[in-house]
């Protein structure tokens, strides 16, 4: 699993992630080592402080390790300046989170394009791309609006959307169905499901919801900063 | 309460250290330049009153008549009146230094025999005021003077010593016959004061036999009232005759809306820093507001929370106002010399060393620092106290924060009080030279505005997207969307920044508008190629005034190229309550080669001015509401004379009014021939630097002349009305610089709201540099509006000023002039300072970590 393989996605080797906070250390990784392939449908799972989100911080190149190395893509990314981590995370990279996130004074159609935006690619070429993506997730002539006249699930569909624009090698999911309520929940998460499948796109989701974990290919379950079960999901959804 | 101030408030303020900072600042810099200001009004009036009552000693009544003098026989007319114990005659001149520009020396010139019953002379070293009366050399002699200590040190002079002094005949050496302490009348005009026998003192300086003063002590059982009616019956009535208190109220008069301009400058200033009071209290409501829901689930009252938020700003106000004391003292040393200078140069010769706060202004500026700042948090407070306790439960309550929805009233309030604005300004003032009126009604308009600029705020966002994407791409687009999402916040800074602009730009007005018309009446009222004074650039309050002889020996000395030269005469003289100049000149010569600017009436014909018609200004006229035909009366030396208004014309040499006398009948009234500048024309324009350097060759010493040319006279005239605003350059400047304190808290403010909208940006691609210029973009935003906001506000009460507040104050009507220039650069400066401002709070989002942004609550 550690040695370098050309077909994943991810390798992650030997990472340490240590903390300050304030005078205690806190060591939320422990060496954890993590081979994803192109493609695969990650779940990872875990109680709080398990150092979840830390793997996604690392993984979404958010943050760099202590020590060890991390790979995605074929680049090691655990060494690069912040600005490049903020190209990378530009143009390799999709994100969604629990809370949506969107900007709340742009509408639907610009925050998908808000990333591309920020490459400094031109507005006209990429709004019609948008407004497709939008109509395919169902949301149809919903392009103009701002998040407050979003019910939830639309603004987690908008937010897939704009994680998906840009084509991303990798699709990181932070609780994605967290702040929804379960039909929606299982709505959205079958539209990732899809939407990725299609794309034949790697996806790495963090959650708590076995439910949810269960959509995925595969499940790594943390504890206190190791791994402590990595397993294949018997049934696809 | 105080423990919920201790334990709640105060740790909030050394948590955001530099915010809590910028307010003190904001407070302290408010309340210095009030204090420094009121300190400096104050102590200008002092130096002049302690010259009138220093000198004035112990007299009860005084007969006097300052300006123009009367005949020294007066002297015996009043003691031969019943009821006089005691009368000593005297008169005072101002003489200017020899080769020290802008230096004079106040000298009285007194009988020391009669003087000592109502002032007290005391000697200092070797010198015996007993004697004095019988020192034959001091008094025979008409160069002998006693000076004051202080002036002798200054001028590392003892006894013996020469020093050169101006007279009408040019410089002349005077003796220092002895020293005298710096007490009593020595402590008038700063204490630059000398002392002269009064016949000495009038041979010296040309005054014939004139004095302008006699002090008399009176029988008190006739009564002061009485006596004074018995005086005036005795001197006539050209001559004024009251107690000395009363004296120096046409200079009160005529100071006033010029001190009432620099109190309301330095108000501003203070308000400003108000704003950032507000500013800081309504940040900590909205980013308190979890905090606040606890306190009130544990207990505490709505009314707890008002006032625990009203006593935080008063803290704020309290220490901001002691931090503001002494750099009050500071503004007030800085300052004092520029304002005294432009009161001597357009109003009155005052002499100040010192500027002191006295508890006058200390108790002002910590009332106005501590009630202002509590006046700031009354609706931050009151926001507060409707913050529910079940507020202490949400978790995302401080997401969206800043964004206090924008109510009906202020906005209501707002355009209610631009529309009262004009009607209130009309109002006529309610004391002489005090506009406050006009004041009041841009108050109005600087609040008007304020008001209203949360809901334009709230528009602009969509006119700013475009050009902000094209200025800084999409940063520059969701800096402008940002700009609008807190727009009572964003409102404070911009109105700020708007009321710096708004005051520079009106002062711009203001100054542009009167110098186009002072330089078009120089060019064409005047038209003269050199003028010729004597010890200043120009004619007026600070210059010596030369013997009439003069004339002919600028004639000799110009080679030949003189076509015309004209004797002009400014004598300040308080007419109808005003201290007007009357300005005489040859009338023929000046209606030949000039072209007097009418506005009514014609000139006199030489047979209606042998009749009292004479020519006055217009803003005489309209400070007295004379017409053509109207008549008036001037006190003279040869006594009461009435004059018949012939034409008003336009004249910018006083802004307390002119009267135009031909010269042949000012001398005969006013019984002087001395000139205080000479207009000369020239044959061959060509040759005036020729000429111009013959006449300072041959005359230039002697007489400490100035000679300007007609281009060097309205440049003058020019700096004069800049140095009077010169110290309303520096409060624009402190009201633009709280401004930015201001852009620099809100911005702050805004990167904690927005931390994990920070977060997400960087989440999804945004490198640092999105983020710094998405926060320079705000702050661009931020001061364009102000700016706009300010340049169009200023172009309003610019017209306030120049034409009702300008007209109460001066009398003068001049066409408004919009300073674009002005506007042009207040934009840029507003602007670009703003984007300088904002690299601090932009610096700091950038360097926010992606992660704690993204999990920040």
């Amino acid at each position: 699993m550690s040695n370098a393989n050309a077909n994943a996605m991810i390798e992650v080797s030997n990472v340490v992630k240590v903390y300050k906070r304030g005078k205690t250390e806190v060591r939320a990784l422990n060496g954890v080592s993590l081979s994803v392939p192109r493609g695969q449908f990650l779940s990872v799972m875990g109680s709080s402080g398990s150092g979840k989100s830390t793997m996604l911080n690392l993984l979404g190149a958010l943050d760099v390790p202590t020590s060890g190395t991390l790979r995605i893509d074929g680049k090691e990314i655990s060494r690069f300046p912040d600005d490049e981590l903020s190209r990378f995370r530009r143009d390799r990279l999709g994100f969604i989170f629990q809370f949506f996130n969107l900007l709340p004074t742009l509408t639907a159609v610009e925050n998908v394009i808000l990333p591309e935006l920020l490459a400094g690619k031109s507005r006209e070429l990429l709004e019609p791309k948008a407004i497709a993506l939008l109509e395919q997730f169902g949301l149809k002539g919903r392009g103009a609006h701002r998040p407050d006249e979003l019910s939830g699930g639309e603004m987690q569909r908008v937010a897939v959307a704009r994680a998906l624009l840009s084509e991303p090698a990798l699709l990181l999911a932070d609780e994605p169905t967290g702040n929804l309520d379960s039909k929606t929940g299982s709505e959205v998460l079958r539209l990732i499901r899809e939407a990725t499948r299609a794309r034949q796109l790697t996806v790495v989701m963090v959650t708590h919801d076995p439910k949810a974990a269960e959509v995925g290919d595969r499940l790594v379950r943390l504890a206190d900063g190791n791994i402590i079960g990595d397993d294949a999901v018997q049934a696809a959804a | 309460m105080w423990s919920l101030l201790r334990f709640v408030s105060f740790r909030h303020v050394f948590q955001s250290p530099l915010r809590s900072l910028l307010t003190l600042v904001g407070v302290a810099v408010g309340v210095a330049t009030l204090v420094g200001i009121a300190a400096i009004n104050r102590s200008v009036m002092d130096a002049f009153r302690s010259t009138i009552d220093t000198v004035a000693g112990k007299a009860d009544l005084t007969v006097a008549a300052e300006t123009s003098g009367f005949s020294e026989d007066l002297l015996e007319t009043v003691r031969a009146t019943p009821g006089v114990l005691h009368a000593a005659g005297g008169l005072s001149v101002v003489a200017p230094v020899n080769n020290s520009p802008g230096e004079s020396l106040y000298i009285m010139g007194v009988d020391l025999l009669d003087d000592g019953y109502f002032r007290t002379y005391e000697g200092a070293g070797e010198t015996n005021v007993g004697k004095l009366a019988d020192d034959l050399e001091f008094l025979n002699s008409t160069d002998r003077i006693l000076v004051s200590e202080r002036f002798a040190r200054a001028k590392n002079l003892g006894v013996g010593g020469i020093i050169e002094l101006q007279t009408h005949e040019g410089a002349r050496p005077f003796v220092i016959h002895g020293l005298l302490k710096e007490t009593g009348p020595l402590k008038a005009f700063g204490g630059s004061v000398g002392v002269m026998f009064f016949g000495s003192l009038q041979e010296a300086f040309g005054k014939g036999r004139t004095l302008t003063r006699i002090d008399v002590a009176i029988d008190q059982q006739v009564g002061l009232e009485a006596m004074k009616e018995r005086l005036q019956k005795a001197v006539g009535a050209s001559i004024e005759v009251d107690s000395p208190d009363k004296r120096g109220s046409a200079v009160t008069t005529m100071v006033r809306s010029f001190q009432l301009g620099l109190n309301l400058g330095s108000g501003v200033a203070l308000l400003v820093g108000v704003f950032l009071v507000y500013n800081t209290v309504s940040i900590s409501v909205v980013q308190r507001r979890r905090e606040i829901g606890t306190l009130r689930a544990l207990g505490a009252t709505r009314r707890r929370i008002r006032v625990l938020f009203a006593l935080e700003a008063a803290v704020f106000g309290l220490l901001g106002s002691l931090l503001g004391m002494p750099l009050g003292v500071l503004v007030g040393k800085a300052a004092i010399g520029s304002v005294a200078n432009s009161v001597s140069e357009i109003y009155v010769r005052v002499n100040i060393n010192d500027v002191k706060l006295g508890s006058s202004e200390l108790i002002l500026g910590l009332t106005l620092g501590v009630l202002g700042s509590v006046f700031a948090a009354l609706r931050p407070a009151w926001i507060a106290s409707g913050v529910q306790p079940v507020e202490a439960l949400r978790k995302d309550a401080a997401i969206g924060a800043g964004a206090v929805e924008v109510k009906a009233w202020p906005t209501w309030v707002g355009l209610g009080l631009l529309i009262f604005a004009w009607p209130v300004a009309q109002i006529p003032p309610p004391l002489e030279n005090f506009p406050a009126f006009g004041y009041t009604a841009i108050f109005f308009i600087l609040m008007g505005i304020t008001l209203l600029s949360p809901i334009v705020l709230r528009w602009l966002n969509v006119p700013f997207q475009r050009p902000g994407e094209l200025l800084f791409g999409i940063s520059g687009r969701l800096a402008a969307d940002n700009f609008a999402r807190a727009p009572v916040r964003t409102a404070v800074p911009v109105s700020a920044l708007s009321i710096g602009v708004t005051m520079a730009v009106t002062v711009g007005a203001f100054i542009g508008s009167f110098q186009a018309s002072a330089d078009k009446w120089i060019e064409q009222a005047i038209p003269a190629d050199l003028f010729v004074t004597s010890s200043a650039r120009l004619a007026g309050t600070q210059n010596q005034p030369m013997k009439a002889e003069v004339e002919a020996e600028l004639l000799a000395a110009g080679n030949g190229n003189i076509e015309a030269l004209n004797p002009v005469r400014l004598m300040a003289h308080d007419v109808l309550g005003l201290r007007v100049f009357v300005i005489s000149l040859d009338s023929s010569i000046h209606e030949k080669l000039g072209s007097t600017m009418i506005l009514e009436g014609k000139i006199p014909t030489p047979e209606e001015r042998a009749k009292g018609y004479v020519t006055v200004s217009e803003n005489f006229s309209r400070r007295r509401d004379l017409k053509v035909g109207s008549t008036f009366v001037m006190k003279t030396p040869t006594g009461e004379h009435t004059y018949t208004v012939g034409t008003i014309i336009i004249d910018y040499t006083s802004d307390q009014g002119s009267v135009i006398l031909d010269r042949s009948i000012f001398k005969e009234q006013f019984k002087t021939d001395q000139v205080d500048t000479f207009h000369v024309y020239l044959k061959d324009k060509s040759k005036l630097e020729e000429t111009r350097n013959a006449i300072t060759a041959k005359l230039g010493k002697q007489y400490d002349l100035y000679v300007l040319s007609n281009d060097e006279l309205r440049q003058e005239a020019k700096k004069l009305v800049g140095g009077a605003f010169a110290i309303t350059y520096a409060m624009e400047t402190v009201a633009v610089a709280l401004a930015l304190l201001g852009i620099i808290n809100t911005l702050l403010a805004a990167v904690l709201d927005r931390t994990r909208e920070i977060g997400l940006l960087r989440a999804v691609g945004a490198d640092r540099g999105h983020v710094l210029k998405l926060f320079t973009g705000e702050a661009f935003f931020i001061g364009l509006t102000g700016s706009l906001f300010g340049v169009a506000t200023g172009g309003v009460v610019g017209f306030i000023v120049t034409n009702i507040v300008g007209v109460q104050a001066t009398g003068w009507n001049f066409p408004y002039a919009y300073p674009w220039m002005t506007a042009v650069q207040m934009i840029l400066i507003g602007t670009v300072s703003a984007i300088i401002a904002g690299l601090y709070p932009a610096r700091r989002a950038a360097r926010l970590d992606v992660v704690e942004a993204l999990a920040y609550e």
